[in-house]
């Protein structure tokens, strides 16, 4: 092979342990450390929390091993020995000439991260989804078919898996692959500090779901102390993983800031930068401001489990107050993560669909930061029943209204940019009528649970799921299959099957549908959320919910086909095959190493659709040949 | 084509053109949102047993009348859109849409009409607010409720310091329960009079209600609790004033 005559060749002047490192090492060396770790401290530690010290330690080893070898730490160390990384070196960290086996090491290029955690989020869906058939299996009938204990387990590792795979879902994939190329950049500001936020997450999953043999995670994912205190070391996996999850976005978002405001091309001044680089920029900010709260939560509670701190337990001067505060400070800001970059993305996505610019760029990014602002402000109106602080039950009961209103501005953007368009109804664009259908329906019945007396009544049942599922799968969701849809071709260099892709649609709509409007039915009917076994006034809604789930899986399992199908045999993609304006489709399919063999220069926003091209009449509207990188419409870009 | 009408320029009154068929569809959808939420949501949620859930109940069937037209909007204009200005080939369409980039009228109309319906909530939730408060009198019946693993107890200070593992309650009489809980959070909710509150361990908190029917109604546990929390349940027994007087000299407590 040709690879390994190039990699011989560079062995010889150097750097050839970082040659050899890759996932395969990274794990050997991960298991071996966190082995030592936990044989080690089993040996000296005894005591009541020696359990919990032991568990936690072998994890810790076991991530630096891994990152170790992985290579996560080559630059540093080369660095520091006084030998930094040649040109060629960063070519081969970026990837050159590997192949695929690029996608199994420490690369910087931030197209085969993007692939990266393309497949790690399928992954994370699909555990998370066989996770939630097991809960919908348990509450078909009002009888207890697994049990409590495994039930509790399951339900908590279901929301803290799903969770995970939502908000990294759309500035993973298509924030690392796409947004770099849709600014006229070569790479992200920090390539290696990328990496390395990809493969941290990358070893946080196992940490995350060995969880399931260390007693589940018996609290919900919101992990309340001090349930938390009594849960067994599956409680350790969690908040590990917590930690390591928000190191990781934190890298992830520090880059992403950094890369939106620094990297973008000449002429590409902020009115002129498109819609979903924005949100993922402004989301970005956002997550760096609140997730450090979910990390501040875990640590106090590891260290109420491991060093015998009572942060959080009463008897001992802590507060169950405390920890609500700092989960929500997060846990409410969270969902905006989550949902921000998909309206980001739809918001890019209908311009295209519809033949017709955006309707309202300035109302968008008005939207946007309205929406990140207010965020900050909301999160006690998931306190309202805790009889924290009655007396703002008033005021966050007005933040969290106020929040509708630069939301509703957002859909504005979105039917008015279809108002009088050339509807082409491909499968991203109808991802983006389920979003407006389903998000609808979520952001009403958000309405309800804003008012203080009805979320007397309803917090705690099975409606706030059934409402938070609307927004976050039937709204966020939909956003990231429309990306994915849509930025298939660029990424694979293949189309998606639409044919198969639209049975996939109608039957997960359908499911979605049946399955979550069964459950505000019984959330309505008054039954709580997490309960194993309820009395016989739910069963009908729950037999519905669990047949609607099923056939949601179905759909979901045709869409994966589909997918898997696609990558490997699917007809080969044009550089542009929608049309589009943004900078991504002005590069040749599949996208060279560097992106852009000249830098562009911009001359307009990419939302021109209708409008005359000035000042040169372009004739190139389906895009570049391989040829001319970057300058597909000599209209709107000079090299 | 049906694609080309848009372009075409229009002369026609507005009410025979986009404006006026999307107005049709809002109007049909807006009426069957109010229905549905005038019918349904009342009929499945807990039938009220106090003035509480009597507020709960209208406010829920009031937000959804009022986000009827808001809803049949967005989804009026979609389902148009996907009817009339569709694109009927999987080819990118041969021309653009009018580039339009915005419309200033419409935009500060939808923001004044969101801030208006938005203040609505806010004034209704705070009038709600005000109205159940009303409800309490100052004298009120304390109840003390322990929450623990898995179960509730509860406490009458007033009357002789009777304790149940049974709620019972004088009906048409001001409660107010003091909750708390002996180990982890549990969640004290009636869903019938529609109140929760959290019981936390190490501090007291407190809510007040009016029962106004006669009849046993659940109590439930609505915070995650532990292995068995989906058991957490039991009932409470609302009861005529003198069957209350009588319970609590029956238990060895002197009416306060
Ligand atoms: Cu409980």
């Amino acid at each position: 092979m040709g690879e390994t005559a190039t990699v011989g060749d560079q062995h010889l002047r150097g750097g050839g342990v970082m040659r050899r490192l890759n996932a395969f090492t990274g794990v050997v060396a991960g298991i071996v450390a966190a082995a030592l770790g936990w044989g080690i401290s089993r040996a000296l530690m005894s005591g009541p929390y020696a359990d919990d010290r032991t568990i936690s330690i072998a994890m810790v080893c076991w991530i630096l091993g891994f990152l170790v070898g992985v290579g996560a730490f080559t630059g540093p160390v080369r660095w520091a020995l006084g030998r930094d990384l040649t040109h060629a070196d960063e070519q081969f960290m970026a990837g050159k000439d590997q192949g695929a086996f690029r996608f199994f090491r420490f690369t910087t290029d931030h197209k085969v991260i993007g692939v990266q955690y393309l497949v790690l989020g399928m992954v994370t869906f699909g555990v998370g989804g066989i996770l939630a058939l097991l809960i919908r299996t348990e509450a078909a009938r009002p009888t207890s078919t697994f049990g409590p204990a495994t039930y509790n387990a399951i339900v908590g590792l279901h929301g803290i898996v799903m969770v995970v795979a939502t908000i990294i879902m759309i500035v993973g994939p298509f924030g690392n692959f796409v947004m770099p190329i849709m600014i006229g950049a070569r790479d992200m500001a920090f390539p290696r500090l990328n990496a390395l936020s990809f493969w941290t997450l990358f070893a946080a999953v196992p940490v995350l779901l060995s969880a399931i043999f260390l007693g589940g995670i018996p609290t919900g994912w919101s992990a309340y102390a001090p349930l938390a205190d009594q849960a067994p070391p599956g409680m350790d996996a969690f908040l590990i993983t917590i930690i390591l999850f928000v190191v990781s976005s934190g890298a992830g978002a520090v880059n992403l800031v950094t890369t939106a405001v620094t990297m973008r091309a000449r002429g590409m001044t902020w009115n002129r930068t498109p819609i979903f680089v924005w949100g993922v920029a402004v989301t970005s900010i956002l997550g760096l401001f609140v997730m450090p709260a979910f990390m501040a939560s875990q640590v106090l509670e590891g260290l109420d489990r491991t060093i015998g701190t009572s942060f959080y337990i009463a008897a001992r001067g802590g507060s169950p107050w405390l920890y609500e505060n700092l989960f929500w400070l997060m846990g409410h800001p969270e969902v905006y993560v989550i949902l921000l970059p998909a309206v980001a993305a739809i918001m890019e996505i209908t311009p295209v669909f519809s033949r017709k610019p955006l309707f309202g760029f300035s109302a968008a990014i008005i939207g946007e930061i309205g929406i990140v602002t207010l965020s900050v402000f909301v999160w006690a109106h998931h306190m309202f029943t805790t009889g924290w602080a009655p007396a703002l039950n008033g005021p966050f009961m007005l933040t969290t209204e106020l929040i509708s209103i630069p939301t509703g501005l957002l859909i504005l953007v979105i039917i008015g940019t279809m108002w009088r368009g050339r509807i082409w109804t491909r499968l991203p664009m109808m991802f983006v009528y389920a979003f407006l259908w389903n998000f609808i329906i979520g952001g009403i019945t958000g309405i309800y649970l804003s008012d203080v007396p009805v979320d007397y009544q309803l917090h705690g049942s099975l409606f706030v799921t059934a409402h938070f599922h609307f927004t976050l799968m039937g709204g966020a969701m939909m956003g990231a299959l429309a990306a994915l849809c849509f930025w298939f071709p660029k990424m694979t260099g293949r189309m998606l099957d639409e044919r198969l892709g639209k049975v996939s649609f109608w039957i997960t709509q359908i499911g979605f549908n049946i399955t979550f409007l069964a459950i505000f039915y019984i959330g309505l009917q008054g039954e709580p959320r997490r309960v194993a076994d309820y009395p016989a006034t739910f069963a009908t809604g729950n037999l519905v919910a669990t047949i609607g789930a099923y056939i949601l899986a179905i759909g979901m399992l045709i869409l994966l086909y589909d997918v898997i199908w696609s990558w490997r045999h699917g007809e080969r993609a044009t550089s542009n095959p929608w049309g589009a304006k943004t900078l991504e489709w002005q590069v040749p399919t599949p996208v060279p190493l560097e992106n852009f063999e000249v830098l562009p220069v911009v001359t307009s926003d990419p939302y021109g659709y209708g409008e005359p091209v000035q000042p040169v009449a372009a004739s190139v509207a389906t895009g570049a040949g391989p040829g001319s990188p970057g300058l597909a419409d000599p209209g709107r870009l000079t090299p | 084509m049906r694609e080309t009408q848009g372009t075409a320029p229009e002369r026609r009154a507005w009410w025979r053109g986009h404006v006026g068929h999307i107005l049709l569809i809002w109007a049909g959808i807006t009426v069957a949102g109010v229905l549905f939420g005038l019918f349904l949501p009342p009929r499945l949620m807990p039938q009220p047993a106090s003035g509480t859930m009597h507020e709960v109940r209208l406010t829920v069937i009031v937000f959804t009348v009022a986000a009827a037209p808001v809803a049949a909007l967005v989804w009026g204009i979609a389902l148009y859109s996907l009817v009339v200005w569709r694109h009927r080939s999987s080819d990118v369409p041969p021309e653009d849409g009018p580039p339009i980039r915005g419309n200033t009228t419409v935009q500060v109309a939808w923001l004044f009409v969101s801030s208006f319906l938005t203040l609505f909530l806010l004034v209704w939730g705070l009038g709600e607010l005000q109205a159940i408060s009303a409800q309490a009198s100052p004298k009120p019946l304390v109840v003390d409720v322990v929450g623990q693993q898995w179960m509730w107890t509860y406490a009458y200070p007033q009357d002789g310091g009777v304790q149940s593992a049974t709620l019972v309650l004088p009906v048409g009489r001001s409660i107010l329960f003091r909750v708390t809980s002996k180990d982890v959070v549990h969640s004290f909710w009636i869903p019938n009079m529609g109140i929760k509150i959290d019981a936390n361990p190490g501090v007291t908190t407190e809510v007040g209600v009016t029962p106004d029917q006669l009849g046993v109604f659940n109590v439930r546990c609505a915070e995650l609790c532990g292995l068995y929390h989906a058991y957490m349940e039991s009932a409470v027994q609302v009861v005529s004033g003198s069957a209350f007087t009588a319970w609590v000299r029956a238990n060895g407590g002197r009416v306060g």
